[in-house]
């Protein structure tokens, strides 16, 4: 088996349609995430006539966004030689990420399901594990653990926000779980970025410019951010506990800011 | 002298322990790091594969096992400090080079056609022969003075025998046609003949040796 | 024959095709038994969200974002199953107005979305019974945002989906408000 695996290759089943970043970025009407496009941006509550349906093809992103970071988890383990790429410990911490997208995955599809969505659905785009590619341990860890991850922490919180106004509370009572989980990924990726770069500032500045790349783009022109009409609002609490400074969160708000106001001008 | 209706025994009459083992400690902490090793190496592949596997409930099964066996290597990994082994890293290490080859010919199978070689080679070769080597070890060591190994390996096949009969159900369930039965069986000959070669997960008399030894008499 | 207007006839954004979307709506039609009435669909290309609704009920003006004929597997082309879907609904309430015992039911606009979604939902079920209609659980959990996550709510979800044409709009508002009461 290769070392770091190509996101076309990502081998699924039948039902799944897969969309290329190239024809989701080339769509004139906007970018599509999770239901929504550029047009007329809102945080996504149940109040909106939309709501519901907005929520249940978020949550086959979810589904799919969990498959990939599964995947890049895995891929984590096998590309990178112990000791001498990455510690012992580091590995060990993304098979226990395995394992728990493992089980986000069977959550997410069971929520799918519940929200009356099949499985392939809606089109599948592999941005998400584009950015476990990364050849570098470090930078990749801060694109999986600190910026895809933490995305996962604005989603499950925005849904469980979203099941709790509903009255929904299979919705409410998973995405808590899962939100748990994914505080203590973006923790582990906190903490071995301080680790791997403790005597290495280059490497650590890198890494972290990797990061605002990876945010960015995972900000999904205004998709995600802390104003109202931002579908998927950023979740400063939880991030605090996960490592984030306040300093950089401003920076992520604000770069959301920034990639709304470029998609309208 | 506190005060108990009479002495009794340091061992219980139920507890048939007895000091002797087959191992000593510089043989445990050598077989502690080559399981060391081969959950590493298990973990690795099995990670590595999930991206390849199109089966999502074998793909979602992949990751699962994948961290049980990471959590071997780490139990593993933390008794050899226990076993005078103070460089974890310097006993994890494969028996042999033909466990080596074994390693590289199991996790070989990359394309999503193939997911009846990754399921066999993890699951009809390796997993068993691990819970070959691991109950022999278990078997055999001192129940007193190596308790600690034993608990250990009590975990760790518990969740072998559950991954094993997983992994088993999951090929039984794949297998459909009698090309595929000839596709299963001469993937798991050929890895068992190179496993054969390495003697088991930590070398020759992994599960020690069944047949008695005669000499012939001149 | 019912006369089918497509607005506009081409598309830039989308790969849709007006002949298409024409021939699909006028399948509909025909399974509704709507005559030889002229039906005009205004197609907003430039929104990918799925909004719809009548824009006049005579004659007949239909006005849908692309977005809600659209297939989800494959962004910017057509969805024949959710096109065919989406016009049913909306013919079948014009159908549902134009009979007596929906002359009570309030304006579209003033329509609340707990009442437009048990409306929406006992459309539905109809149509599945027509064969036009397939996402009884998306339809469902619609039901269960606006009315509760509650067996209530379950049973008048399964009597709405279940009533072919037997139901007037004093039926629906009752179900409707009927399990918001008992959230309360």
């Amino acid at each position: 088996m290769r070392k770091i695996f190509p996101a076309e290759e990502l081998a699924r089943d039948s039902r799944f349609v897969r969309q290329s970043n190239e024809d989701r970025m080339n769509d004139p009407r906007g970018a599509r995430v999770g239901g929504s496009t550029g047009e007329k941006l809102s945080k996504l509550t149940p109040n909106l006539p939309n709501g519901p349906d907005r929520a249940r093809a978020l949550m086959h992103g979810i589904f799919v966004g969990e498959i990939q970071a599964l995947e890049g988890a895995g891929r984590t383990c096998y590309d990178f030689e112990t000791t001498t790429d990455v510690p012992f410990a580091m590995k060990l911490d993304m098979a226990r990420q395995c394992w728990d997208e493992a089980r986000h995955c069977e959550i997410s599809v069971a929520l799918a399901e519940h929200m009356g969505t099949e499985i392939g659905e809606f089109a599948e785009n592999t941005l998400l594990y584009q950015a476990a590619c990364n050849p570098d341990p470090v930078l990749r860890l801060t694109g999986v653990n600190r910026a895809l991850e933490g995305l996962a922490i604005d989603v499950f919180n925005t849904m469980k926000e979203f099941g709790s106004i509903a009255g929904d509370p299979v919705l409410e009572f998973c995405e808590d779980w899962m939100l748990a989980d994914e505080v203590t990924h973006v923790k582990m990726g906190s903490d071995w970025l301080r680790e791997l770069t403790l005597n290495d500032k280059e490497r650590l500045t890198k890494a972290l410019e990797f990061q605002k790349v990876v945010d960015r783009l995972f900000s999904f022109n205004g998709f995600r951010g802390e104003d109202d009409e931002n579908p998927i609002q950023l979740t400063r609490r939880f991030r605090e506990l996960a490592g984030f400074s306040d300093e950089e969160i401003d920076d992520i708000a604000q770069m959301s800011r920034e990639a709304a106001a470029e998609t309208v001008h | 002298m506190a005060e108990v209706k009479r002495p009794r025994e340091p061992f219980a009459p139920w507890d048939r322990r007895v000091l002797p083992g087959l191992f000593d400690v510089e043989e445990t902490a050598r077989r502690v790091g080559n399981y060391k090793w081969v959950e590493t190496k298990l973990f690795e592949t099995l990670g590595g594969w999930i991206a390849t596997v199109p089966e999502l409930d074998v793909k979602l099964r992949l990751g699962t096992h994948c961290y049980h066996h990471a959590w071997h290597a780490e139990l593993f990994d933390k008794r050899l400090p226990e076993l005078r082994e103070m460089n974890p890293e310097r006993l994890a290490i494969p028996p042999n080079e033909n466990l080596v080859d074994f390693m590289e010919a199991m996790s070989e199978p990359e394309a999503p056609g193939l997911t009846i070689e990754k399921l066999v080679g993890a699951y009809r070769v390796l997993l068993p022969h691990k819970i070959a080597a691991y109950t022999y070890h278990r078997n055999g060591t001192s129940e007193v003075t190596d308790m600690p190994t034993i608990r250990m390996l009590d975990f760790v096949l518990q969740d072998e025998m559950n991954d094993w009969r997983e992994g088993e159900m999951l090929l039984k369930s794949i297998i459909e046609t009698d090309e595929e039965i000839e596709r299963a069986t001469a993937h798991q000959a050929r890895l068992e003949k190179l496993m054969l070669a390495a003697g088991g997960i930590a070398g020759k008399g992994s599960i020690g040796n069944a047949y008695i030894d005669i000499t012939e008499e001149k | 024959m019912t006369e089918i207007q497509i607005e506009p006839n081409s598309f830039e954004m989308v790969f849709f095709d007006a002949e298409k979307i024409a021939n699909l709506a006028s399948e509909v039609a025909q399974i509704l038994e709507l005559g030889d009435e002229q039906i005009k669909l205004r197609i907003d290309e430039t929104s990918s969200m799925g909004r719809s609704k009548v824009e006049s009920y005579e004659p007949i003006i239909l006005a849908v974002d692309g977005g809600a004929f659209e297939n989800t597997q494959r962004p910017r082309y057509l969805g024949e199953t959710r096109t065919s879907e989406t016009i049913a609904r909306l013919l079948m309430r014009i159908i549902d107005r134009r009979s007596p015992g929906f002359a009570n039911a309030p304006e579209d606009d003033l329509l609340d979305l707990p009442l437009r979604v048990a409306w929406d939902t006992y459309t539905a079920g109809r149509l599945n019974h027509l064969g036009l209609s397939t996402q009884k659980k998306r339809r469902q959990y619609q039901f269960r945002n606006r009315h509760g996550f509650s067996d209530a709510a379950d049973e008048a979800f399964t009597f709405l989906w279940g009533s072919p044409n037997k139901l007037v709009w004093a039926d629906i508002e009752r179900i409707s408000v009927g399990c918001r009461i008992a959230l309360v």
